[in-house]
């Protein structure tokens, strides 16, 4: 059976930008942070990668808890001791992303420093790398092919199965809906709160763990899809939580595919201009639903609730 | 003769300290006075800036009758040797081109501005930020990619209309790029103190009071967010005059929208004076930094430039977390109505400060 390379490709850029996206639209759900430091989970991610295959010489694989714990604890250490000081003294919306941007540069810095540390230590080559030869294959396919959308497809489940189902995941629906009446109810929004970093941070932590077997891994790679992550977000509609799994299919596709077929009809220098196709999405998305794609729906039977509420009281 | 080190340090330290302030002041008018969150500084910087890649060589290349025929970008290094050799004996020139540039620049910066204001002015806090953001990138991109605009990968030589100045050309372009920053820093301080400031800070507070007093929020939003552009657009302009080249690669988002935007919060927003010192401090340390860069490198097993990067990120969020109103904070503004009241308080109660 023969496939596009370029659907390969889209199929798995998806995959990958909608658990990024996800865990942006998380944080942002629950605690109305926007998080610019997102896209630096992703290269801590690459770069457990590389230190597991390259260091350790193990399988690229059995370093995705690793990845998925260590940068769970790392978004949760920077929501503990950064984020919630600020928010506590209702800062605005402004002075925590700029937060987050001051994060971002710290976490940028550090794994600069690692990667040269990397390279002059153990003489690997830590930048602009690549581990494609690490990966398993299956059916003539690297096995990333199959791992990343079924990853997807497992967390969008047992999401979905925490969020209906459990009773947690109903006490963390309420805090989104209406943190002040939660927290009357007795709910601990702040655990909440904690709980949604941390699967922000880790779900952040396994896309970049596995980024390395199929794209190139650099310490700015993670920064440099931070674009098209809030593109992913805000296209799918930051105000849910499929939003952003949604969003980052959406955008994910559009930019891959679009690039890939508009090099074919106007000609290949269309190729570097990539970036703009996410911002143009997440541009025309903010100014005809604001509330994005999975925000129209909603945002319309709301409309016609408030409506029959006006006519019987 | 040459300059002794200091002098070419203080030298260096101002051109970046200039074309900074240019941004950091127009950010804190929109941001501090008027509470636009603009992140998309970059956008007008490149806008200025690719201007000055664009439009002094060609024309100067029609005027002069320099290298006709052939591209200006793939013959730039030939042309502008050409062109320098005629502005370096001719002054007027120099100066009428160095004008004319100018002009245009703000011209761009504000039209960029008044584009980008429209889509956005309809939303919100993050959502306005985002539109701000993705606009800079956008033109960063385009410029990278379209080298007829500012060279693409490679960058493009301008024309040196300081020429004349000989072995002072670079005291000479700092000096004039001082000049100009004194007079928007005084144009700035005495708009945001005239009854217009005041309009400013209640659009910031309180849209709605501002509303119900009749006053158009939508349209003092835009106006800010161009008149900032264009201001913005001065600065990337003389940034790219001074270092006589501009390349698309060095419009980041990180240098030219989330540095400024780290001065103007660590000097304290809505104080002009504050976001002066706010931003000296920041150059300054980055300066010496890369001053004595190479003191520090056999004793770190990295680069130190990443040292430099990871000490703005602490500073930034103790900043915030201690000190969130800056160095200088917001004062209330002393109006002739307050300051009589306050003279009267005084006079009948000595027990009260004003």
């Amino acid at each position: 059976m023969f496939i596009e390379p370029i659907y390969k490709d889209a199929l798995v850029f998806s995959s990958l930008l909608s658990l990024l996206s996800l865990g942006l639209t998380l944080t942002f759900l629950t605690t109305r942070i926007p998080n610019f430091a997102h896209g630096c989970f992703a290269t801590v991610g690459i770069y457990v990668a590389l230190t597991v295959h390259k260091v350790f010489k193990a399988d690229i694989y059995y370093g995705l808890p690793l990845a998925f714990l260590l940068t769970g604890f790392l978004a949760l250490l920077q929501y503990l001791v950064v984020l919630k000081p600020l928010s506590r003294r209702r800062a605005s919306v402004i002075t925590l992303m700029v937060a987050t941007i001051a994060l971002e540069l710290i976490l940028l810095a550090v794994l600069n420093i690692y990667a040269d540390y990397l390279a002059r230590t153990f003489k690997i080559s830590s930048r602009y790398f690549q581990l494609r030869g690490a990966d398993f294959q299956l059916a003539g396919e690297r096995g990333l092919l199959f791992v990343a959308p079924s990853l997807v497809a497992i967390t969008t489940l047992l999401l979905h199965l925490a969020l209906t189902k459990t009773k947690f995941g109903v006490a963390m629906r309420a805090t989104i809906e209406n943190p002040d009446l939660a927290s009357a109810l007795g709910i601990n929004a702040d655990l909440v709160y904690k709980v949604s970093w941390f699967l922000a941070g880790g779900l952040a932590g396994l896309a970049g763990g596995l980024l390395p077997l199929w794209f190139i891994g650099n310490p700015d790679t993670g920064d440099y899809m931070l674009v098209s992550i809030f593109a992913a977000s805000v296209t799918g509609g930051l105000f849910s939580i499929y939003g952003g799994l949604f969003g980052g299919f959406f955008v994910g596709f559009v930019e891959v595919l679009g690039t890939g077929k508009l090099a074919l009809s106007v000609g290949t220098w269309i190729i570097p201009y990539r970036p703009i196709i996410p911002l143009l999405a997440m541009v025309i998305t903010l100014l005809i639903a604001p509330r994005g794609i999975t925000g129209i729906m909603v945002s319309r039977v709301r409309f016609k609730w408030i409506r029959v509420w006006r006519w019987t009281g | 003769m040459t300059l002794p080190v200091e002098a070419l340090f203080l030298v260096d330290l101002m051109s970046t300290f200039a074309p900074y302030l240019l941004v950091t002041l127009s950010l804190n008018l929109e941001y501090g006075y008027t509470g636009v969150p603009d992140f998309g500084k970059t956008l007008a910087v490149a806008g200025g800036a690719f201007l000055v890649g664009y439009l002094p060589g060609r024309l100067l290349m029609q005027l002069l009758g320099v290298g006709l025929g052939l591209s200006y970008v793939e013959h730039n290094a030939e042309i502008v040797t050409k062109i320098n050799e005629f502005l370096r004996v001719n002054v007027p020139l120099s100066m009428a081109v160095l004008a004319l540039t100018l002009a245009l620049a703000m011209v761009v910066g504000a039209a960029l501005g008044f584009l980008v204001s429209h889509p956005a002015i309809r939303l919100r806090e993050i959502s306005l930020a985002m539109v701000f953001l993705a606009a800079g990138e956008a033109l960063v991109v385009i410029g990278h990619n379209y080298p007829e605009l500012a060279g693409g990968t490679l960058g493009i030589g301008v024309p040196d209309v300081f020429a004349w100045a000989g072995e002072y050309r670079f005291p000479m372009v700092t000096a004039f790029m001082i000049a100009v920053v004194v007079a928007v820093f005084i144009y700035l301080y005495l708009l945001t103190k005239s009854p217009l400031g005041r309009l400013l800070r209640a659009v910031r507070d309180d849209e709605n009071a501002a509303l119900a007093l009749g006053k158009d929020v939508t349209k003092v939003r835009i106006k800010v967010i161009t008149l900032a552009s264009a201001i913005t657009a001065l600065g990337g302009a003389l940034y790219a005059i001074y270092t006589g080249s501009v390349i698309a690669a060095a419009y980041q988002k990180v240098s030219w929208t989330f540095w400024p935007w780290v001065m103007v919060i660590l000097g304290g927003t809505a104080n002009n004076v504050g976001v002066v010192l706010g931003t000296f401090v920041f150059v300054t340390v980055r300066k010496l930094i890369i001053f004595y860069k190479d003191a520090f490198a056999p004793y770190v097993p990295f680069d130190v430039v990443w040292l430099d990067m990871l000490l703005l990120g602490v500073a930034l969020i103790l900043i915030l977390l201690y000190r969130p109103e800056g160095l200088i904070p917001e004062k209330p503004i002393k109006t002739v109505a307050v300051r009589r009241v306050t003279a009267a308080l005084k006079l009948r109660e000595p027990g009260i400060k004003g």
